[in-house]
């Protein structure tokens, strides 16, 4: 049983048409739920291990500007904006998909870019300038790779066919810019609220 | 507590300030005034110590010649002879490397008449001592022979290349060493004017390209004839300054701050200024947007392929390596000793600055401090090969410094040639000179292998061997242990 949770992402990611309707009608709810958790949270300990220890030659990031945290939300906020913009629109377009089943694709989807992470923190620090293109072209293939299982996830979750799935895919993207753009109106005005009630409750306790 | 209206609406206002106050983002780059900075591989500004510091000021009244009146141009010679051209008196003052004045020179022989200049712009003195000036009210550059008699002048040339309204005001003027004269004159986009030893005008070199911008280009795609030929051209940037190196290469400064300010001109006019350093050769890259980025107005070649410029700005001189590493940063605007009002040039004068003021009429003398002449050192030592000595004095530069990232490559490069690849890797490590690191770091990878391969080639046979004699064993063991099952 064990050993078949480990074994699913792995077939998932080679057989995605069978795997993900697998997905859709055979498994358990619950437990796809649980592990596509456990994808993303390896996702982000990858991404943060990647960013700390790997090879000088590949690790163009400013080392001040490092934070462990804000990984965390550069990889949960996208997900949860990909899943609530494809959920909003595809329940508009005929989608079969429930929001559970559009959150579990995407993290499954999300594999190849995780795997990439294991060989490449290791062997991106034995490596010379010369052979980083080796380390450019795995982390792009892993990329494409993970943007045709978001395909294949998609499209089999909710029924679609390959055109209407890309252009749900385009529109959702569309969307997820709009969600930015709200939410940053929405904290940006909460802020301005909060530093207005914070000046007069100053200006109260310093004029006594 | 009784609040009356009035107070209320104060209540509002300072509350909508704070407001704005919370919204404007204070990132101003550095602490204005005389702290001395650098930039770091990260862009950001990081302290440094200082490497030159004001020690006096000369002026005209002081050095007895009466005062300057407006001067824009200095030049020093080899030999450190010092001509301050004095614009507004129409004169040029000569001074000895002790600032003692020697000579005015404010009129010249012309074939036996008298001669004076109006309001010239550029001086520039050769190795033998003959002057060349742009005499800009005149319309001409008048060329002085050693004993200050006038040898030629180049007037406004006539040429196909030339439009017909040709205005010629020569502001700047630099000689090499075949006597070709190269003349920086104002409205001109298509470079330097270059004219041969017999004073004729040759051609132009060295043109900036033109930049155009794609919301600019748009409009003017969408416009008719008429509108635009009413609209602003796209023209070439116009060069600020220019200074001619040992080697004859002419360094140029020009005034478009995202389009290569720097230049380095072969005789072709190609621009081959090495660009290695961290940050983009453009003065100040971090700057707040009401002042804007430094605006180049003079550059100054110095032996090794250092070369300095000068920020009207701001008054900033910034110092570069030939690989294009900034080295140090002084001077400013204020009223301060070290300080100018309106900086219009600078000099060295061995590894001392000479920096004009145009509107106080006074030149500031810089001197180097310790770190200055260490890092001066370093640079020269390497520019000579001499890696022994660089390796001392970028070591003693860090020491001092620990945020000048370029010499902790000086230091890498020379535990490389020493075959310290480890330590090699460490220095470049901290330099982020990624194309050194990876040089270094194959070369330990080499050692590494070469060290353990016989070790570890030997193992895996010998462990082969061994695996190879177990499986015939046991396969010998199975059929006498078949054998005898059988038998």
């Amino acid at each position: 049983m064990n050993r078949e949770h480990v074994k699913y992402p792995l077939y998932l990611i080679v057989h995605p048409f069978n795997a993900y309707s697998d997905l859709k009608y055979e498994r358990n709810k619950r437990h796809t739920l649980i592990a596509s958790l456990i994808i993303l949270f390896l996702m982000i300990i990858t991404n943060v291990l990647s960013n700390q220890y790997s090879g000088f030659l590949v690790n163009l990031s400013n080392p001040d500007d490092m934070n462990s945290l804000m990984e965390v939300v550069y990889i949960v906020v996208p997900v949860l904006f990909w899943c609530l913009a494809n959920w909003s629109l595809t329940t508009l377009m005929d989608g079969e998909g429930k929001f559970v089943e559009i959150f579990t694709s995407t993290c499954f989807a999300l594999v190849p870019m995780m795997i990439i992470n294991f060989p490449w923190i290791w062997l991106s620090n034995v490596i010379s300038l010369q052979e980083t293109a080796f380390y450019y072209f795995c982390s792009s293939a892993a990329y494409l790779w993970s943007a045709y299982l978001l395909f294949v996830g998609n499209m089999t979750v909710h029924q679609y066919s390959p055109s209407k799935t890309i252009g749900t895919i385009l529109l959702t993207i569309v969307a997820m810019g709009f969600m930015a753009f709200i939410c940053l109106l929405f904290f940006g005005l909460i802020q301005q609220m909060i530093s207005f009630v914070h000046v007069i409750y100053q200006e109260i306790m310093l004029r006594n | 507590m009784r609040i009356s209206i009035p107070k209320v609406k104060m209540y509002l206002l300072a509350a909508l300030c704070c407001l704005l106050g919370t919204n404007i983002g204070v990132n101003v780059a550095h602490a204005e005034g005389s702290a001395s900075y650098n930039y770091s591989f990260w862009n950001d500004t990081t302290p440094a110590p200082a490497a030159y510091e004001a020690t006096f000021l000369l002026n005209g009244a002081q050095l007895g010649v009466g005062p300057f009146k407006n001067p824009s141009d200095i030049h020093v010679t080899a030999d450190k002879e010092i001509y301050v051209l004095d614009s507004g008196n129409n004169r040029i003052v000569i001074l000895d490397q002790h600032f003692k004045p020697v000579k005015v020179v404010d009129s010249f022989d012309r074939e036996g008449k008298k001669d004076t200049f109006n309001n010239p712009q550029g001086i520039f003195v050769t190795d033998r001592k003959e002057l060349f000036i742009a005499d800009t009210g005149n319309k001409r550059v008048v060329h002085l022979d050693s004993n200050l008699r006038m040898a030629g002048v180049l007037e406004a040339p006539k040429s196909d290349l030339l439009q017909a309204n040709f205005d010629f005001q020569p502001v700047r003027v630099v000689v090499d060493k075949a006597q070709r004269i190269y003349v920086m004159s104002t409205g001109v986009f298509d470079g330097f004017m270059e004219f041969n030893a017999d004073g004729a005008f040759t051609s132009f070199i060295g043109a900036n390209r033109v930049t155009v911008d794609p919301v600019e280009l748009f409009w003017k795609k969408m416009s008719t004839q008429a509108q635009r030929s009413r609209m602003v051209m796209f023209t070439p940037t116009e060069f600020t300054n220019l200074d001619m190196d040992d080697e004859g290469f002419i360094y140029a400064t020009s005034g478009d701050y995202s389009n290569n300010p720097i230049k380095k001109l072969n005789a072709q006019g190609n621009d081959i200024l090495r660009r290695t350093g961290y940050l983009s050769l453009v003065g100040d890259i971090r700057y707040s947007s009401d002042i804007g980025p430094s605006r180049l107005i003079d550059i100054d070649v110095t032996d090794s392929e250092m070369y300095s410029v000068l920020d009207s700005k701001r008054g900033r001189v910034f110092t570069y390596s030939g690989d294009g590493h900034l080295m140090y940063i002084f001077g400013g605007l204020g009223n301060q000793l070290g300080q100018f009002n309106t900086p219009a040039a600078i000099e060295r004068v061995g590894d001392d600055f000479l920096v004009l003021d145009k509107a106080f009429g006074e030149i500031t003398v810089f001197q180097t401090t310790a770190y200055g002449r260490m890092l001066n050192e370093a640079v020269r030592s390497y520019y000579r090969g001499d890696e022994e000595k660089a390796f001392d004095l970028y070591q003693q530069a860090i020491n001092t410094n620990a945020n000048l990232e370029f010499a902790y490559s000086g230091v890498g490069k020379a535990l490389l040639r020493k075959g310290d690849y480890k330590g090699a890797m460490q220095y470049f490590k901290e330099s982020y000179d990624y194309a050194n690191y990876s040089k270094a770091y194959l070369l330990y990878r080499k050692q590494v292998l070469r060290e353990y391969f016989p070790a570890v080639m030997t193992g895996l046979i010998v462990l082969a061997v061994v695996l190879l004699f177990f499986k015939k064993l046991r396969k010998r063991m199975r059929r006498q242990g078949g054998v005898t099952i059988e038998s």
